[in-house]
């Protein structure tokens, strides 16, 4: 069992490596990754936001719905692990 | 030939990394190494998107210089590195240690009814125990 | 970017990760998982990514390791893999 899982294994991971030939060079820094909308970003951040760090303005400002929605989340978790994790004392002889 | 190594072998390191990951979450039988496999892969995921966002060369990290302070600014997008893949990956490491917590917590209530952690032991249970029902 | 720090630390997270996957005591395990983590913060700082790395220290490997070591103290560390 252990053999056919670390042939499937390495087979993904050779599919994987494979579809790197088409990447752009690490580091790159005319990459589309970096061309396409972060230019934008990085110079009307200042003058919309008034943050000189533009990663919190990003993830406050721009996308302040999806922090939200991250808190959400993080707030499901846990009340999932409280409802999980509760002493019940009603149906202990189950 | 040595230029598209060095160009490609961070990759191939998140790649291996990721597949440490993918073997551990189906190879091993023990549920809290299933886990620590997930963790890896979602970090070698993680750092693949962050080093997506990575520029060669002189350029400051994602906080602007000089920006305090009041008359116009002009900053190049060149000088910067890509914030766009931090902030997204920013999220997704949140995510991962809540997914990370309610794993921990089902596993716990699996360990208070089978008394094991491991798989090919709760399979047996599972088995025995719905045979008795019939 | 200095790329021998990069390869180094590329290494030490690869050394780290199959050593947490291959020790059989499980609290060892997850420690080895926070080493882990401390290194990716690292490179992750390196990358020029600071705030991905201090949100990984603050969050991901404190908070990551504290939940896996009180799960473990409540059920058991032995491991047969």
């Amino acid at each position: 069992m252990k053999v056919i899982i670390l042939i499937f294994v390495i087979l993904s991971g050779g599919l994987l490596i494979y579809g790197t030939m088409d990447m752009p060079a690490w580091g790159d820094p005319n990459s589309p990754a970096n061309t396409y909308v972060s230019p934008l970003y990085i110079e009307e951040a200042y003058s919309k936001t008034e943050t000189p760090n533009i990663v919190s303005a990003v993830l406050a400002d721009y996308r302040g719905y999806d922090t939200m929605g991250e808190t959400t989340v993080i707030f499901t978790a846990a009340l999932i692990c409280a409802l999980l994790l509760r002493k019940n004392s009603d149906d202990d002889e189950a | 030939m040595l230029d598209f190594i060095i160009a490609k072998y961070n990759f191939w390191i998140y790649v291996v990394l990721m597949m440490i990951g993918l073997f551990a979450m189906l190879a091993k039988r023990n549920l809290v190494k299933k886990l620590i496999g997930m963790n890896i892969f979602q970090t070698a995921i993680i750092l693949y998107y962050v080093s997506i966002g990575v520029k060669k060369g002189k350029v400051h990290v994602p906080i602007l210089v000089g920006a305090h302070g009041h008359g116009e600014h002009l900053f190049k997008a060149a000088d910067y590195l890509n914030p766009l893949p931090h902030v997204l990956m920013l999220t997704a490491i949140v995510v991962s240690i809540a997914t990370t917590g309610v794993a921990l917590a089902v596993l716990i209530l699996i360990y208070r009814r089978y008394n094991t952690l491991n798989e090919d032991e709760i399979i047996e249970l599972r088995q025995a125990e719905q045979e008795a029902e019939v | 970017m200095i790329w021998q720090l990069d390869f180094l630390l590329c290494v030490l997270v690869l050394i780290c990760a199959i050593a947490a996957i291959n020790i059989k005591d499980l609290l060892s395990a997850v420690i080895i998982l926070g080493a882990f983590s401390f290194f990716m913060c690292l490179l992750w700082a390196e990358m020029g990514a600071v705030d991905v790395a201090f949100t990984e220290a603050a969050v991901a490997t404190s908070v990551s390791t504290i939940l896996f070591v009180g799960a473990i103290i409540k059920t058991t560390r032995r491991s047969k893999d």
